[in-house]
């Protein structure tokens, strides 16, 4: 059984444009994949309809084996802490330390005081930030606050870890430094799907692309590179 | 509790302008509900002191003496639909007469017992047959003539009566009013921290997680304007309670022969209010916070 399963899923917007298009792929546990595209391809709709953020008007999405539609509400909080997600815009919130931008993901499951104590500076110290932990996310460069988020994303140990974009608002260099925690996070065993369109560094990677363009997957490749 | 306490005094630091409209808002809302309900309870009461005093008055011809009368009296007194009977005697009704023309010595040198006639007073169980005994008594032999007052109980019952229901409509539409000012007043503060929802849903908050803020700020809110209301009420039936207005106390029109004193009246309002003011509180921050947590 894949982790994560697209059965010929479609979704078309009101004004009858098929953002997606008889969609079909599926993902294994511990795969490392990226999902690559021109804007307006569909990348962040394939995200969007994974996290049920939105809903797909055909075919099946299933995550360990469920339909994720039969996903009661009751049940959705359960489902969003087993996929971390981590966004172009970070989505930090200013008022909140660093340490309490990770802390969230603990404290809205009612997390013991005693654990959230002991699992944020360990995230922290593996994006690299643990001396920033009293920090306030203005004064972190981008790079920094993508680490943020991605120790967020983590700190709930979720099965999947989702990156929407995560190099698009930072700098070459601090890109880099994000790819390589994202690798270290799938070399413990989080499998991790990256929507990008940054050439360069899905090119380094070599890992499985699957290539999306007006709604339709054109290609579906292990160690495949951008234009592959 | 802590935390969402904290949350919440951190709110009504950061929004103060916020916090005293809606507190403003919602405590008139709370008052002029308050101030509704005493109206209706004050008409009622006065309603039924009116008809306690509503009454049929039975005049006798002169040659109808007390020995008559006292069996006929008796008679009365037994018939069902009367509370009371009072005899006056031409002496009695001389006295009386004199208490309230006490400022007109002409007068009452001129007027004797003799003149005055012997009445009977009679009170009904229901000011409904006042009517009917009038027609009866005004048949009967020895009678010269019977007074009832109709137009003054009916025109006051009929005043009342809309008080009744104009002060139930705008009861009912405060009611509506607070639980609108309470959805309106929490949405604002809800859309102020929507980046905030929209990440604790991400990362897998549960319902009872996000709702609970704002329950409590909803609640809070209602129950504080609720409290202040509630007490401008006690002090207004604690002047009434002091004004001795009403001897027996005010009636609740629901519940027949049932006084209380205005200052127990103000409690029980109190404990209304401020129930009212939690439920409000509670369904209307559950309400304002349910589109936010769709799926």
């Amino acid at each position: 059984m894949s982790q994560i399963e697209f059965k010929n899923v479609t979704k078309e917007y009101i004004s009858g444009v098929k953002v997606l298009d008889d969609v079909s792929f599926s993902v294994e546990q511990g795969e490392f994949i990226f999902i690559v595209g021109p804007s307006g391809a569909g990348k962040s709709t394939v995200i969007k309809l994974l996290l049920r953020e939105e809903s797909m008007d055909n075919g099946q999405i299933l995550f360990q084996g469920k339909n994720i539609v039969e996903i009661l509400p009751s049940e959705m909080p359960d489902y969003r802490r087993k996929i971390g997600v981590v966004f172009q815009d970070f989505k930090l919130l200013d008022s909140k330390t660093v340490y309490d931008n990770v802390a969230i993901s603990l404290e809205v499951v009612n997390a013991d005081k005693k654990d959230i104590k002991n699992i944020v500076p360990n995230v922290l110290s593996l994006v690299g930030l643990l001396d920033h932990a009293d920090y306030r996310p203005q004064e972190l460069s981008g790079g920094e606050k993508q680490r943020v988020a991605i120790a967020r994303a983590l700190a709930h140990e979720p099965d999947v870890l989702v990156a929407d974009e995560a190099t698009g608002m930072i700098d070459p260099d601090s890109a880099d430094e994000v790819v390589e925690i994202l690798e270290k996070i799938n070399s413990l065993g989080t499998t991790v799907i990256m929507a990008s369109h940054d050439q360069r560094i899905v090119d380094k990677l070599t890992k499985r692309v699957i290539k999306i363009e007006k709604g339709k997957i054109v290609s579906d490749k292990k160690g495949g590179k951008y234009r592959a | 509790m802590p935390k969402v306490w904290n949350s919440l005094k951190h709110y009504l630091k950061k929004e103060k302008l916020m916090t005293v409209s809606h507190f403003l808002v919602m405590g008139i809302t709370f008052l002029i509900l308050g101030i509704f309900i005493n109206v209706v309870v004050l008409s009622q009461t006065m309603l039924k002191y009116l008809e306690d005093q509503a009454q049929v008055t039975v005049f006798f011809k002169d040659e109808f003496g007390e020995d008559k009368i006292n069996p006929f009296k008796d008679q009365l007194s037994s018939d069902e639909r009367i509370s009371e009977v009072t005899y006056v005697s031409k002496e009695e009704a001389l006295r009386i007469f004199k208490e309230i023309n006490e400022d007109q010595p002409v007068l009452l040198e001129s007027i004797s017992a003799s003149v005055l006639p012997a009445s009977l007073e009679i009170k009904t169980k229901d000011i409904a047959d006042l009517e009917s005994l009038s027609n009866e008594l005004g048949q009967k032999e020895g009678v010269e003539e019977v007074r009832f007052y109709k137009d003054v109980v009916e025109r006051f019952r009929s005043v009342s009566n809309t008080v009744y229901i104009v002060g139930a409509v705008l009861v009912v539409s405060f009611f509506i009013i607070s639980y609108s000012v309470i959805i309106s007043s929490l949405r604002t503060a809800i859309n102020s921290r929507g980046s905030e929802l929209e990440v604790m849903k991400l990362v897998g908050a549960n319902d009872s997680y996000i709702k609970k803020p704002f329950i409590y700020q909803g609640v809070f809110f209602s129950v504080m304007s609720a409290v202040v209301a509630s007490i401008l009420m006690i002090i207004l039936d604690f002047g009434l309670s002091k004004w001795d207005i009403f001897s027996k106390g005010l009636s609740i029109g629901f519940f027949p022969d049932f006084f209380i004193s205005p200052v127990n009246f103000s409690l029980i309002l109190s404990c209304i209010l401020i129930v009212s003011g939690f439920l409000l509180g509670y369904f209307g921050s559950n309400a304002a916070v349910k589109k936010y947590l769709k799926y």
